[in-house]
């Protein structure tokens, strides 16, 4: 298979054009990290965007920073880190879950939507993502939104590149929001509590007027035998309940001390301080339990988004009739579900279950051949799954950009 | 009129006791309007220079009937223009002569509050500040605060992708709505996202919001509501020169404080707004900045001090740090009422939009020094200055001839500046029509085809809300059509591996 290397927008357009020519089909990546997600591919050539990776402008004053798509975004990340900034956003590093030595760039971040715990605050990928230049399938370079954070001129194609898999456009260049980094941060952690309580918490705090910026509840049973879980905080046999506040010092303290006592009737809280709450926080954003390396590294794993004060109702039935293992974040509007191998990956019960609950299910850990029998996204009403595909056309009419990544077809 | 608006299908206009007729089929009672009497009140929306009598109004208060009066629009090939309370500053609702206007004022009910799930699900005829009041009792807030939320409807709020003084914090609109009930061109009714944070596939909800009603019309919608601050306190901060004012909102920022609002007003604003509402603002200030912070009391307190230092580092004259509600309010008074303010020293005002870096506010407003020289107009600035959204109020007077063109040119000159300095046409009003014919200094002719394809997935006729937003409209196939740009070698001149 041929896989090209483009040296800037040219090349991608030129790329594109030949490939709507010869009627080939392409495979977008950047480092192929997240490559195992979604459903398999015929495609016959890669694209592949690493070489597409300066750093076009940081200004940290203006909290913007404008990169190429094919930009590490570890190397981003340490690059904002270096003026106390960092995407909000909170993206994950799927590298741990997936199994893979890269961890991924910027483009593909964006690509796959991501967030991390602190989307109950900040958003998504998809909040954070000012402007974009891509080349769709037309085989045209076009320009998105802009270089400000407030901008209504014309529609937010953004919103669409981001979370699209690269079944839209290839994106080439992305100008993305950056924040300042909080002077310090508290977690409270009650431990032994019910997921039902749990769910019931984490809804009181982030029903509070404390700022909460993180929420998650690992049952148990996900701990399994990993001692060292949860940056060393987890103790096999006990369920931990973690709430996260950042800010100046003063502030966080403040509030750590109001929250611990609203949620004294869960339990009395320990608080976790600065960086190993970091660390902490660092294992629930990369799904860590589930890691390919631990103890549940062979079964397959469904992110399932969901009204959060109905997580716990959800996961609770994930665990009675599917057996699965599961992990809550965003105060429950968040389920990591890891399951036994199966051939359909227990698919039409998670969708049911999902669906019944308000929510969606993505499958995003399974093998190939699970992939190839399974709907990875979540099948969408005949009537969206229309408007989809019209739109899916109006960028790419002859499917030459990662064809049939989001839908089987 | 300098804009021009597409030509009336006399077709259609010849049908339209047929028109009417149909429509009170679908809508009985008083929600049909064909009276030019009654239909006076719909005949501009926010952008008051511009009036067009629409063929006629319907007001539907179910999604059913919503969804057969486009049916019923779109098989006889009828344009529609979507209403809510009709406040767009763009434009984004002016009616045309042969289109059916369709008013979303009868849905004005919150369907429900949800505060486990912090969301509220609303139809789109609420107003902005009703949602607010409606969770109020328990602490809540929904955050984007236009300064017309008294009278903005959620559904428009949607549709423009609304912000606020709060939205540097907080986020515009589409940051805080998480679903919605859409109604296509065809009739079809489609439910998109819902009160699960992200939705499944393709993030339409994201791109209908501030699609500016050409998409389809909303006739349900659910947003995020937040715990509100426990505290806020507000800095009045005066500047003998606009470069030490932007300096000062720079470090705040550049400190890591994101404060809930942060607004500055050049000279000409200030004193009007001090002449009409006394807030006792400082008159030989050149800028003024109003920095508001919000959340617990101890940070508010000392993230107050932090500012305080900051300004007087950057050399202002004055630093007054409200102690009270009442203060806060005071503070923000002269802001809030800055537009009624110059309306008062004006015949006429026109309001621009657009956004800049941060960093290039001295140049933006030493550029629209020398543009108001050039043109002969007055000009008073009031802006969003923590995002570096621009409010510049160009004063005129309509009865003189030519002085609205005048105003005009002056805006666009403006906004051509904005683009020229890194930002955009608009921050949060919208294209409508006001802006429509400036996108090219913004977009390629590349760029607005990919965005008008988008409008054809939505609406293939394009008979939803014509001549808002793109300068020249293309037919959907036209659009659709795919120049090859063959090449002999399959992948030329890439490096290969």
């Amino acid at each position: 298979m041929d896989t090209l290397k483009p040296r800037d927008a040219k090349d991608v357009e030129g790329a594109v054009r030949a490939a709507i020519a010869s009627e080939q089909p392409l495979e977008i990546i950047g480092h192929g990290s997240k490559r195992t997600i979604g459903q398999v591919m015929a495609t016959n050539a890669v694209l592949e965007l690493s070489a597409l990776n300066s750093v076009k402008s940081y200004e940290p004053n203006e909290l913007i920073i404008t990169v190429e798509a094919g930009a590490p975004l570890a190397d981003v990340k340490s690059l904002i880190d270096s003026k106390n900034q960092r995407f909000a956003f909170e993206p994950m590093n799927t590298a741990p879950l997936l199994g893979t030595l890269e961890t991924g760039t910027i483009g593909g971040m964006i690509a796959a939507g991501l967030a991390g715990p602190r989307r109950i605050q900040a958003g998504a990928a998809r909040d954070h993502l000012l402007g974009a230049q891509a080349v769709s399938g037309f085989g045209d370079s076009f320009k998105a939104g802009g270089r400000v954070v407030k901008n209504v001129t014309g529609y937010d194609l953004c919103k669409l590149l981001a979370g699209s898999w690269g079944t839209l456009a290839v994106m080439t260049e992305a100008t993305l929001k950056v924040m300042p980094k909080p002077e310090s941060e508290r977690t409270l952690v009650l431990r032994g509590l019910a997921d039902a309580a749990a769910n019931k918490a984490m809804t009181a705090a982030l029903g509070s007027p404390y700022d909460v910026s993180g929420a998650a509840h690992v049952p148990k049973s996900a701990l399994r035998d990993a001692a060292g879980a949860l940056g060393g905080l987890g103790s096999p046999g006990e369920a931990l309940t973690l709430v996260r506040l950042e800010g100046i010092i003063a502030s966080a303290v403040d509030r750590a001390a109001s929250l611990a006592r609203l949620l004294s009737r869960f339990g009395a809280a320990e608080t976790i301080e600065d960086e190993h709450s970091t660390a902490i926080w660092e294992c629930v954003r990369d799904v860590e339990p589930f890691a390919v390396k631990g103890p549940l590294g062979g079964w397959s794993v469904w992110r399932i988004v969901c009204p959060p004060a109905a997580g716990s109702v959800l996961g609770d039935r994930l665990v009675r009739e599917a057996g699965a293992d599961v992990l809550y974040d965003w105060g429950g509007g968040l389920i990591w579900a890891a399951m036994a191998p199966k051939p359909d990956a227990h698919a039409a019960l998670v969708r049911r279950l999902a669906a019944a609950s308000g929510g969606h299910a993505t499958l995003l850990r399974a093998a190939e051949e699970v992939r190839r029998q399974v709907d990875v996204f979540q099948p969408a009403s005949a009537g969206v799954a229309a408007l989809s595909e019209r739109v899916r056309r109006s960028f790419d009419p002859k499917g030459i950009l990662n064809r049939g990544r989001m839908t089987r077809g | 009129m300098t804009i021009m608006m597409p030509a009336p299908d006399h077709a259609v206009l010849s049908r339209r006791p047929a028109i009417v007729a149909a429509l009170r089929d679908i809508v009985p009672g008083e929600g049909v309007i064909d009276t030019p009497a009654e239909m006076l009140p719909y005949e501009s929306d926010g952008l008051m220079a511009y009036r067009q009598p629409p063929m006629v109004v319907v007001l539907p208060d179910t999604t059913e009937q919503v969804s057969r009066v486009l049916k019923y629009c779109f098989e006889q090939g009828i344009k529609v223009v979507p209403r809510g309370s009709g406040t767009s500053l763009s434009g984004g609702s002016l009616p045309l002569a042969d289109a059916v206007l369709l008013g979303l004022g009868k849905f004005k009910r919150i369907r429900e509050i949800d505060f486990d799930n912090r969301v509220v699900v609303t139809e789109p005829g609420v107003t902005n500040l009703a949602i607010s009041q409606a969770v109020a009792h328990a602490g809540f807030y929904y955050a984007p605060d236009p300064s017309s939320q008294i009278a903005c409807s959620i559904g428009g709020n949607v549709a423009e992708n609304s912000g606020g003084v709060h939205c540097l914090k907080y986020g515009m609109t589409t940051n805080n709505v998480l679903g919605c009930e859409i109604v296509l061109m065809t009739g079809e009714i489609l439910r998109i996202g819902g009160k699960a944070a992200e939705s499944a596939g393709y993030d339409l909800m994201g791109v209908i919001t501030g699609s500016e009603g050409l998409l389809g019309v909303i006739t349900e919608i659910t947003v995020r509501i937040l715990q509100k601050p426990e505290t806020a306190r507000a800095l009045m901060v005066g500047f003998a020169e606009v470069e030490a004012a932007g300096e000062c909102v720079a470090q705040i920022i550049g400190d890591g404080i994101i404060p809930g609002g942060m607004e500055m007003m050049d000279k000409p604003a200030i004193h009007a707004a001090e002449a009409f509402v006394h807030a006792g603002y400082p008159l030989d200030v050149e800028a003024l900045l109003i920095i508001e912070l919000d959340g617990p009391t101890v940070e508010v307190d000392e993230l107050i001090k932090r500012v305080e230092k900051i300004a007087q580092g950057c050399g202002s004259t004055v630093c007054l740090i409200s102690n009270s509600e009442a203060e806060r309010n005071l503070f923000w008074a002269g802001r809030k009422a800055a537009f009624p303010a110059v309306g008062r020293i004006s015949p006429d005002y026109l309001c621009m939009d657009g956004t800049i870096p941060r960093g290039a506010l001295p140049k933006a407003l030493a550029r629209i020094r020398e543009l108001s020289e050039k043109y002969g107009l007055r000009c008073a600035n009031v802006f969003h200055a923590g995002d570096g959204n621009l409010h510049p109020l160009i004063l005129y007077d309509a009865n003189q001839p030519g002085e609205m063109e005048r105003a005009e040119a002056f805006g666009a000159d403006i906004l051509r500046a904005c683009v020229e300095l890194g930002g955009v046409l608009t921050g949060e009003h919208g294209v409508g029509i006001e802006k429509r014919d400036l996108m090219g200094e913004m977009f390629s002719d590349v760029d607005l085809n990919q965005q008008q394809r988008v409008k054809c997935a939505f609406d293939a006729q394009g008979l939803l809300n014509p001549g808002k937003v793109f300068p020249t409209l293309h037919r959907c196939a036209e659009l659709g059509r795919m120049h090859v740009h063959a090449g002999k070698l399959a992948f030329p001149d890439i490096p290969r591996f």
